[in-house]
């Protein structure tokens, strides 16, 4: 028979702001729980180091496209198992409505420019760490805490890399602000993946080795682009092989395509190579005459750069001259050097797709970001 | 474990599955082929659908075999041409999401779960082709007057031809969740089509069969080599015949014995369980408990119940189900928070009685929990 969550920790880690609070009314943490094993360990650790502990989760996206499950009805049933295992109350969240309408339609918005935008920057700036804050506050919140790896700093408030390198997710969070980080705990920042999955097992959670969810939740394991058109007409046009301005195929419309891409390009019938198996890469977009243009040359000019233009740039620190920059998830930190608007790279970089986000680093610490123009 | 959902699903049974094995691997032919081995096969086939037919009292060749109980009910609802469709707003989703896609009117129920009749008499004009109205109801166990809507039906039609009204008049019934429990008849229940379901009576899941009487016209759901009467093509599935038809033949045989030993388990469980609120108190199938516990939430007691090995349904707003609360409870007028309370608790051949005592120990356990977690 399983015993009672609440009555030992197994392996739990010691933390910055747990011993001092022994004996002081308990401080009211409202969780964010995703389903997964990262918001669950964070709860669980939360509930062991004293906090009056409430979990909710984040209805973001609930709506089935023909061919793509959103799997939200089960997360939900997993978040809502470690809850009661744990012992706390538990709550949804309703953000259907604000997500559709600050994530979704920005990201529609934006790739029907030509651009590829982060849903995953979005949704932390405007849901989680915004309308989860804010309305958690307002429920009596005194912190509110998320399974995200990454650090607080008091001072400041600084949003630092978390200690699992491989992990790290302070390039989702870079926007969020000031205010709601500072009310923030992610409680396994400090922590290496293996060790939170086996917290969780020790302490009984189910979902301990669940299968881990990539990339945004609702377009789910179908793509992106089978995502998109169901909302963007498919508008067909020409793949063009950049050198000789050749027609070389015929695509669904350019706003589908991402550039470096090398996948899903059906050329003369082969799919993405011809004649001599060299694949072809997206280099350029023309989203107003909907062409595409692609190159078997690694080294178009098109895809390299050695400076990038910065929009919508947040920035956290007046340090940020001499910077090292992340263009993408878990790829490595480069250095660079930033005047506000303008990274130049003494090596030239591969260019990341326009709508993405540049996160600026002083060591371990995020100092913000900007949009790729 | 403590199984505790057999409205749900029940386990293939020992024999069932003996039966069933030899045309996995031995007697696998395709019905349809020329040669003897495969001729066997068919008879053997035709054998256990005779079997199956025998069950509700009807003959071999009423019988349209389809992959459950879904595919039966939309196909019933194929005898539908200009005429419209009443069904009976407590019915699974099955028959509701089939009756509404022709337009369909719901017959409201009486606090108890049975058919309002007086509504349906209202209702029913002549304009009316096909009445939808499940024998036993799949959360409550609600067991529905079958023969007295027939009786009601056959005045209609003798009304309606006297009138020389030529809209033709069918009562079609889902009888999935009672088959286990009650012994049916097709003449006596006076339906003209009767959906049943193998996956309910400890045989396979995916075999079901719809009884269709001689004036019934359908449309086929599939086409294809013509089989089941050019009604649903598809080789047969004969192993899930076979096991269907050992399954339901087990069941009939048992039928008195289950029904007097669930009807004293549910008395005890009734006894010994604490501060609930009774749901289907009566007109309903000996094997289902349907509780509600004010102020709880009934999807964190199934994760609490979950947890020590005992499984139950809900009506509430369980997350496993997409978060939509139980129409059938709403139908009888329970308030959301009863809905949100609401254990459906259903026995079957998986349990003894000492499981029983054990299950009412351990839910007053996981209530009484939660009542002090809520209180603080």
């Amino acid at each position: 028979m399983n015993q009672s969550s609440s009555d030992t920790l197994k392996g739990a880690r010691p933390s910055l702001r747990s011993s001092k609070d022994r004996f002081i009314p308990k401080r009211t943490v409202f969780v964010g729980m995703s389903g997964g094993v990262d918001s669950s360990v964070s709860a669980l650790l939360l509930k062991e180091q004293g906090y009056n502990v409430i979990g909710v989760y984040m209805k973001n996206w609930s709506k089935d496209l023909p061919g793509m499950k959103c799997p939200w009805a089960e997360d939900l049933a997993d978040a809502k198992r470690v809850a009661v295992k744990l012992g706390i109350p538990f709550e949804v969240w309703d953000f259907e409505e604000a997500y559709r309408e600050k994530v979704v339609e920005y990201m529609l918005s934006e790739f029907r420019k030509g651009n590829t935008p982060n849903p995953d920057v979005m949704c932390n700036q405007e849901i989680k760490f915004k309308l989860f804050y804010e309305k958690a506050m307002a429920a009596g919140a005194d912190f509110i805490a998320t399974g995200h790896y990454a650090r607080v700093l008091p001072a400041g408030p600084s949003l630092m890399r978390a200690v699992d390198e491989n992990k790290d997710q302070t390039y989702f969070l870079y926007r969020i602000s000031d205010e709601a980080l500072a009310h923030t705990i992610f409680p396994i920042g400090d922590m290496m993946k293996p060790d939170v999955k086996k917290l969780a097992e020790e302490n009984g959670l189910h979902n301990a080795y669940k299968k881990e969810s990539m990339g945004v939740c609702f377009v789910g394991e179908v793509g992106m682009k089978d995502f998109l058109k169901e909302y963007i007409d498919i508008k067909p046009g020409e793949i063009r092989e950049i050198e000789s301005e050749k027609v070389l195929g015929y695509h669904e419309g350019a706003v589908f395509y991402t550039i470096g891409q090398r996948h899903g390009l059906y050329l003369n019938g082969v799919a993405g190579e011809i004649n001599d198996g060299l694949p072809y890469y997206v280099v350029k977009k023309d989203i107003e005459k909907n062409i595409v243009y692609v190159s078997k040359n690694l080294n178009d000019e098109n895809i390299w750069a050695d400076e990038l233009h910065l929009k919508d740039v947040a920035l956290r620190s007046d340090d940020n001259h001499e910077v090292l920059v992340r263009l993408r998830h878990r790829a490595p930190l480069i250095p660079a050097i930033f005047d506000g608007n303008t990274l130049k790279f003494e090596q030239k970089i591969k260019r990341p797709a326009s709508g993405q986000s540049a996160v600026l680093y002083n060591d371990e610490i995020c100092i913000g970001g900007g949009i790729i123009a | 474990m403590i199984y505790l959902d057999h409205a749900a699903a029940t386990p293939v049974s020992e024999k069932v599955l003996k039966a069933m094995e030899p045309y996995f691997t031995v007697d696998f032919f395709n019905p349809s082929a020329a040669y003897l081995p495969a001729k066997k096969v068919a008879a053997n086939y035709e054998t256990a659908k005779g079997v199956i037919a025998h069950a509700i009292g009807a003959k071999s060749s009423d019988l349209v075999i389809t992959a459950g109980a879904t595919e039966a009910n939309n196909l019933a609802f194929s005898c539908l041409g200009q005429g419209k469709v009443l069904y009976l707003i407590t019915e699974h989703a099955s028959v509701r999401a089939v009756a509404e896609k022709y337009g369909g009117e719901a017959v409201k129920v009486l606090p108890s779960g049975v058919i309002d009749l007086a509504d349906l008499k209202g209702k029913l004009n002549d304009d009316v082709q096909l009445i939808s109205v499940a024998l036993a109801n799949n959360e409550l166990g609600t067991i529905q007057p079958l023969a007295e809507i027939s009786a009601l039906i056959r005045e209609v039609k003798i009304d309606r031809l006297k009138r020389g009204v030529k809209m033709p008049l069918y009562l079609h019934s889902d009888a999935s969740q009672a088959i286990n429990l009650l012994d049916i008849n097709v003449a006596r229940l006076g339906v003209d089509l009767l959906t049943i379901n193998a996956a309910k009576v400890y045989g396979p899941k995916g075999v079901g069969a719809l009884y269709v009487s001689h004036d019934v016209r359908l449309s086929p759901i599939s086409v294809g080599g013509g089989q089941e009467n050019g009604l649903r093509s598809g080789t047969e599935n004969v192993p899930g015949v076979i096991g269907f038809a050992e399954a339901i033949s087990r069941a009939k045989d048992h039928i008195n014995g289950n029904r007097k030993k669930y009807a004293s388990w549910r008395k005890m469980l009734l006894q010994e369980l604490q501060g609930y609120e009774l749901i289907n108190k009566k007109h309903t199938l000996d094997n289902f408990v349907v509780l509600c516990y004010n102020g709880i939430d009934a999807e964190r007691l199934i994760f609490l119940l979950e947890d020590q090995g005992i499984y139950v349904a809900t009506g509430a707003a369980c997350a496993a189900s997409k978060g939509v609360r139980s129409h059938v409870l709403k139908a009888i007028g329970l308030s959301d928070e009863q809905i949100a309370g609401s254990l459906r608790i259903t026995f079957g051949e998986t349990n003894t009685e000492e499981q029983i005592h054990e299950a009412a120990r351990i839910i007053n356990d996981a209530v009484a929990k939660e009542y002090r977690r809520i209180m603080g």
